[in-house]
């Protein structure tokens, strides 16, 4: 106790503020480290003889970046020709795949997870459906379908519909037989044992198989565009590639990258308020 | 703190006729007749093993006995009797952490009390088990003690006739537990509630009970029922020096290591019930 108060009192302050800002300094531009060297590695090779032909420098890049997929026009809510043309359609396909693989999947999940007997009978289809590669299935997804979106959007939710299936069915097997006595001696009308205590039991594990979900999603929306498709930014790699224009195909892999992040981060929000809860609940037991 | 009597209805009694329950091969409870006597508090001690967490869920229509049956006021339950509520061991997993504790005290009141009520009896409940003020806070921002509190809110705002608590103390402090002991015979007097208790704690049994169910290993049978005489108010220390309570610790832990043959346990006020 003594000890501790004499440290405090012989530390000089000054060096301690310092050490926090340094600190805090530090973790802001940790991060931007290895992103910095991505890019220098990258300018290094769109400057040397032979990959330089392939590899766009990353200043046109981003210059090309702004000019296709921003405009000045509040009339077209400040999109660029290729943003509306391929980027919009692409991400509206893949919302309503990743919306569909949501639920299908916890509504799924849900019923198996309370369902054992019911988990046993569908677990030979669901191992088999998480199994199959998806991209291979594209074909029979353009038979089945046509050649729209349909065939697009289902494969995308086809695709990313298992993390979440399978997530929702632990998560809720995981709330427990105490949680089940408990909606039975206070008769908890189902309505609200669903919503109340499954639905929020199973949210932790359900936000897990979301997150991979959202960037496998990003994955299948390009995949489902690679061919029979019309816009959207994998028929732009296809068609940036044939035509040789390599800062029009870099640019696609940037926009795709943005949009990962942008979508990660409103992810971890998300997140964040759903599962407050579940923090301070790991938080007490650590 | 009147007004509660007023519309709560009469404590209920409970009869537990020729109950055995079999799991698989094993029996678990080979047979007990007993009763819980209307507005009283009534323990059950026995061994680990013996079957009380089963008893206590057969009771509350959680799971049904292989024979005999349960009469809840003198009727046959089916499924869980209205008017009984449940106090969990376990209160980590009882409460539910993604709701603050008013709305894990209102949840089971969501069905036919509307809202205005519903806010009355969480408070007044809040304010029987002396957490008043805390109604914002969830239950993992609370020390294991005030969740055990909750967790007690929650079956008081049911306006229950009859409480039942499987080993409500088990895993908090001493010091926590004796305040909850106190706490829960003042509720009882107060609220006027049946109140059935399982317990490893011979001290606790005695202290907290109006008549001690002593149960023996399994496959179970009642071995006997003691009554305790002792005066209300209980004080953790006068009560517990009292010649009396001395005496019945003293004869349950003898019962319950198999040193005893069931006797009188206190010589005047005894209530034998057949086995
Ligand atoms: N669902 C079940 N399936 C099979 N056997 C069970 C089940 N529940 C309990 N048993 C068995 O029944 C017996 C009584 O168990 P119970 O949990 O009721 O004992 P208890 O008196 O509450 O013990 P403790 O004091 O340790 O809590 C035990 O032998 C147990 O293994
Ligand atoms: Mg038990």
């Amino acid at each position: 106790m003594s000890a501790i108060t004499r440290d405090r009192a012989v530390r000089p302050a000054p060096s301690a503020v310092s050490r926090r800002i340094r600190r805090a300094g530090s973790s802001a531009i940790l991060p931007l480290v290895v992103p910095a060297l991505l890019v220098a590695l990258w300018w290094w090779g769109s400057e040397s003889a032979v990959n330089g032909l392939f590899i766009a420098p990353p200043r046109d890049v981003l210059d090309r970046t702004l000019s296709d997929f921003l405009s000045p026009h509040p009339g077209d809510l400040f999109l660029g020709e290729v943003a509306r043309h391929d980027l919009v359609p692409s991400l509206w396909r893949a919302a309503l795949g990743f919306w569909l693989a949501v639920v299908v999947g916890v509504g799924l999940g849900i019923v198996l997870g309370l369902r054992p007997v019911l988990a046993a009978l569908f677990q030979p289809l669901v191992h088999l459906g998480r199994s199959l590669p998806t991209p291979a299935l594209i074909g029979v997804f353009f038979l089945l379908f046509g050649t729209g979106d349909w065939p697009k959007v289902l494969l995308i939710a086809f695709g990313v519909v298992w993390p979440i299936l399978f997530n929702t069915i632990d998560g809720v097997q995981g709330i427990g037989t105490a949680r089940a006595h408990v909606a039975s001696v206070f008769k908890i009308p189902s309505r609200d044992v669903l919503l109340r205590i499954v639905l929020p039991g199973a949210a932790p594990k359900i936000f897990a198989g979301v997150r991979v979900a959202l960037s496998l999603s990003l994955i299948m929306m390009v995949i489902s565009e690679l061919q029979k498709a019309k816009n959207g930014l994998g028929y732009l790699l296809v068609y940036s590639q044939r035509n040789f224009d390599y800062p029009g195909f870099w640019t696609v892999l940037v926009v795709l990258a943005v949009v990962g992040i942008v979508l990660n981060v409103i992810m971890i929000q998300i997140e964040r308020r759903v599962l407050a809860w579940h923090r301070g609940v790991t938080a007490q037991h650590d | 703190m009147t007004e509660h009597t007023t519309e709560r209805t009469a404590p209920a009694s409970l009869e537990l006729e020729a109950i055995s329950k079999v799991y698989g091969v094993t029996r678990a409870i080979d047979e007990i007749n007993a009763q819980v006597p209307a507005g009283e508090v009534t323990v059950i001690v026995g061994p680990s093993g013996a079957g009380k967490t089963t008893l206590l869920r057969i009771i509350s229509g959680l799971d049904t006995p292989t024979t005999g049956r349960v009469l809840f006021d003198g009727s046959p339950i089916k499924g869980v009797p209205d008017g009984l509520a449940m106090v969990f061991q376990d209160y980590s997993r009882s409460l539910f952490p993604w709701m603050r504790v008013e709305d894990n005290v209102a949840f089971p009141l969501r069905r036919g009390v509307e809202k205005a009520e519903r806010r009355r009896r969480v408070l007044e409940a809040l304010q029987a088990v002396g957490l008043e003020g805390k109604e914002r806070l969830y239950p993992w921002q609370m020390s294991g003690g005030m969740q055990q509190r909750v967790a007690i809110a929650r079956a008081l705002a049911c306006h229950p006739r009859l409480l039942v608590m499987d080993e409500p103390y088990a895993s908090v402090d001493a010091q926590t537990r004796a305040e909850l002991e106190d706490l829960l015979l003042e509720i009882q007097t107060r609220l006027n509630v049946t109140v059935l208790v399982v317990t490893h704690d011979i001290d606790e049994s005695v202290y907290l009970a109006d008549n001690i169910i002593v149960m023996s290993k399994a496959p179970s049978t009642v071995q006997e029922v003691i009554r305790v005489g002792l005066a209300r108010p209980r004080d953790q220390i006068a009560t517990k020096e009292e010649p009396e309570f001395v005496h019945a610790r003293a004869h349950v832990l003898r019962l319950l290591r198999g040193e005893a043959e069931p006797e009188a346990a206190t010589p005047d006020d005894t209530l034998e019930v057949g086995v």
